[in-house]
């Protein structure tokens, strides 16, 4: 969807035509899988504006899917909006878990009346949608949802601490600095604060549940919902599972190929996360930067792939070598977005005034974190370095030019090999009953485990989700922290709040 | 009469200004080449506002809500009045011209104070202790970088500093002045990166959190309005004022004026958003001892450029 290469340059339209264009400033609601639109699109053109109140929006837009726990959220933040109110809900509907929708999705078209719906084609469509939208009718009376008073108001034993000098701040379940809803509760004596709560649950789909309803096919095709802005690495952790039980072994460039794909989606969100991240501390110049090395590995990714991986990264399937364009220019394009990766890494290490902002908060032990489950990048900081979130941030564009590296060294060693097809007999190994298996996903590694059921059928699913190893991480970090920092160290697990609820 | 007209002059010049300073804001984002965008958009988004409702939060203090953006407003037109335009341009030219200024800046932060307060809200509450945090911190070395311009003028009269730098802009030897006065210029008008107490997401717009439609608009334009006349006041001190060859006086005034907006605002770019303890910070422990230092210094170099006959 980002990956459009015309994402990255500016139309320059005329006069008359920018004199009719509407500037349209918006607050933004991600069920859990719109965190990268949303980085493009508050990047995209000055006409179009994040703010962090819906007082200050014209519009809300909301990315699909939306579970039913956020309803009474939607409304309130409707409600918000000064009128005329207007709203927009981007649908992702054909996805895979259309079947479940009734269950444990909310249906934003009731909730609120007047919306407009517009499937997500490109960046430049929804630019051109947003461009009319004085013209789009009201939002209509909104309707009331059950629970809405537990958003209103505070839990009981919050409202007594403000009895005292205390201060509560809820934070959430809308907010921008995690990716997907969750409400943090902040309990402060004047800027420090002295406790946290947290309250997850916002954005589950029950996935595991999901899978064991379906067959192994449609099972794989629900695994890549696990975490919407990572579904290869999720993917792929459940065909390497039902390949186990399968006792189905892939080729060697099979294998490779999926190494690549995984790579380039790491360094993808990786680069989207360090925009959004920059973006939360307000240094434009440094999210500019960010933001084109971010577009620009969208546009060559979609360069990459001669198939989208989710076509051909399938349990019992052997990839061949056409899968990925060996053009030499796709190389030195890569070559070049790693460099730019690498600059600005050693621009951030450098940059003082960042590492005000950064030094010393949220500091994250090694050893607390194996005790806890974490992995991936979150780790990898506290392991290399001081753990902290300049650390996190620093390690995440160290990976991400690692992963760029990797995907361009998978390239030209295709493209030095033989040009037919590598095909290796594909051992067979033995089937078995239940199976393991792990991806290395951009917040840590997703993990799955399978018990088989009958012969095209799961009894059970149960998955290692990264983001969820660091949600009870979260108040102890938060504890003696200042308020202004709390955000930030909170941005900085970079939590895929979909991933984390399931 | 004269005065009348003069000050409804300097009015209408502020506003235009401010409306420069709107789009410089969106040209230093954007970029030289999206100037027609950068152009547009203040006058479109002011459209928008002015057709929003202007709600006021449940539990608000009406009083206090609705009149916080139109004292803003007033402060902004008040201090003003004594920024020379023009040898005979000047709303308002008193004797004690820049202590009328500095001492007028100070309800500028209590209408932000006012609105947040007002409003009834936890987020609104901590920006506007935030907002009263900044109020004394940045006082100080604003008052102290000022002092520098008038020890050398041996006048409070905006007029005559102006008048005094005919020779040589004070900027030339007292740069440190210069930079004080900016930075303090910039926690005072809340602008990036000293921008906490209004925005950052964990406070959700901070005081103005609750403001929109037209009472937001008001104070947008107040804040643009309060930073471009600190920057003029900041050209009366440091660059000579409305002097200048070939153009006219108010030309030059509004020439460096604009151009000095556009170099801060530029050079802010490169900053991330500062915590308000990091702020606070910098101006106790860096500016004021700065603004001391600059004060010793200016007061050894009047002695030695003046040979001690003024």
């Amino acid at each position: 969807m980002i990956g459009s290469a015309k994402a990255i340059r500016s139309t320059h339209a005329g006069w008359s035509a920018r004199a009719k264009q509407h500037p349209c400033r918006y607050f933004a609601l991600d069920g859990g899988s719109g965190a990268h639109l949303f980085a493009a699109l508050a990047g995209r053109h000055p006409s179009v504006q994040q703010v962090a109140s819906p007082r200050h929006a014209d519009l809300l837009i909301i990315v699909e899917p939306v579970s039913r726990t956020l309803a009474s959220a939607i409304v309130e933040l409707a409600r918000s909006l000064p009128h005329p109110a207007r709203a927009l809900l981007i649908s992702t509907s054909g996805t895979e878990l259309d079947h479940f929708t009734s269950t444990t999705q909310a249906d934003v078209t009731t909730l609120l009346p007047g919306i407009q719906r517009t499937p997500l084609l490109s960046l430049e469509s929804l630019l051109d949608i947003l461009r009319d939208f004085g013209q789009w009718p009201e939002l209509e009376g909104m309707a009331s949802t059950e629970d809405e008073s537990s958003l209103l108001s505070l839990p009981p034993q919050q409202e007594l601490e403000l009895a005292t000098e205390l201060v509560v701040l809820s934070l959430g379940p809308v907010q921008s600095f995690t990716t997907g809803p969750l409400r943090l509760l902040l309990i402060c004596d004047g800027e420090p604060v002295l406790s946290a709560q947290i309250e997850a649950g916002y954005a589950q789909r029950d996935i595991a549940r999901a899978m064991t309803q379906v067959n192994w096919q449609q099972g794989i095709a629900l695994s890549r919902c696990l975490d919407p802005l990572a579904p290869i690495a999720s993917q792929l952790a459940a065909v390497r599972a039902l390949e186990q039980l399968q006792g189905w072994q892939p080729t060697t460039q099979t294998m490779r190929f999926r190494e690549g794909a995984l790579a380039l989606e790491r360094a993808q969100n990786m680069l989207w996360w360090v925009v959004h991240f920059l973006r939360l501390l307000a240094a434009p110049h440094l999210t500019d930067r960010s933001y084109q090395l971010a577009t620009a590995l969208a546009a060559w990714t979609s360069r990459i792939w001669q198939e989208s991986p989710s076509a051909w990264i399938r349990a019992q399937q052997n990839v061949e070598s056409t899968v990925a364009s060996r053009s030499t220019a796709v190389q030195m394009q890569l070559q070049e977005i790693g460099d730019g990766v690498d600059l600005l890494s050693r621009t951030l290490e450098r940059n003082r005034a960042i590492a005000l902002r950064t030094r010393g908060i949220g500091v994250l032990a090694r050893e607390r974190l194996v005790a806890a489950g974490v992995s991936g990048p979150i780790l990898a900081a506290s392991e290399q370095g001081a753990g902290d979130v300049r650390d996190r941030l620093l390690t995440r564009l160290r990976a991400a030019v690692g992963d760029v590296r990797e995907i361009i060294q998978l390239l030209s060693v295709g493209a030095a090999a033989s040009p037919s097809p590598i095909c290796e007999d594909a051992p067979a190994g033995k089937a078995t009953a239940e199976a393991r298996a792990t991806a290395k996903g951009p917040r840590g590694t997703i993990g799955v485990h399978l018990v088989r059921s009958g012969e095209e059928r799961l009894a059970q699913v149960e998955w290692q989700r990264p983001s969820a190893a660091l949600l009870p991480l979260l108040p102890d970090m938060l504890a003696g922290q200042k308020l202004a920092d709390a955000e930030v160290i909170v941005a900085s697990l970079d939590l895929a709040m979909a991933e984390a609820d399931g | 009469m004269n005065m009348i007209v003069t000050s409804l002059l300097v009015l209408l010049g502020v506003l235009i200004g401010t409306y420069c300073v709107a789009v410089l804001q969106h040209l230093v984002l954007l970029g030289p080449r999206h100037i027609g965008t950068a152009f547009l958009l203040p006058a479109s988004r002011a459209m928008l506002l002015l057709r929003q409702e202007n709600l006021q939060p449940r539990g608000a203090d009406s009083l206090l809500f609705r009149s916080a953006p139109l004292l803003a407003l007033s402060v902004v037109a008040l201090v003003s009045l004594v920024l020379p335009l023009g040898p005979n341009l000047i709303g308002f030219d008193p004797s004690i011209g820049l202590f009328y200024f500095l001492v007028l800046l100070s309800p500028f932060v209590v209408a932000l104070m006012n609105a947040g307060w007002s409003s009834n809200t936890r987020v609104g509450l901590f920006g506007t202790f935030r907002a009263a945090a900044y109020l004394v911190s940045y006082e100080v070395p604003i008052g102290f970088a000022a002092i520098g311009p008038v020890m050398a003028a041996q006048s409070l009269s905006t007029q005559h500093i102006v008048a005094s730098q005919a020779g040589l802009w004070y900027v030339v030897w007292q740069p440190l002045g210069l930079v004080i006065y900016v930075l303090a210029a910039l926690i005072m008008t809340f602008r990036h990166p000293f921008e906490s107490a209004l925005s950052g997401s964990e406070l959700e717009g901070g005081v103005l959190a609750e403001y929109t439609g037209p009472r937001l608009l008001l104070f947008q334009v107040a804040l643009d309005a309060i930073f471009l006349v600190l920057i003029g006041m900041g050209v009366v001190l440091f660059f000579g004022g409305w002097q200048g060859p070939g153009l006219p006086a108010p030309l030059w005034f509004a020439l460096k004026t604009l151009a000095l907006a556009a170099l801060v605002l530029w050079g802010a770019r490169f900053l991330p958003s500062l915590r308000h303890d990091q702020i606070l910070s910098l101006s106790w422990k860096m500016l004021l001892p700065a603004s001391l230092v600059n004060i010793t210094l200016v007061g050894i170099l009047t002695l030695v450029l003046t040979g001690g006959s003024r």
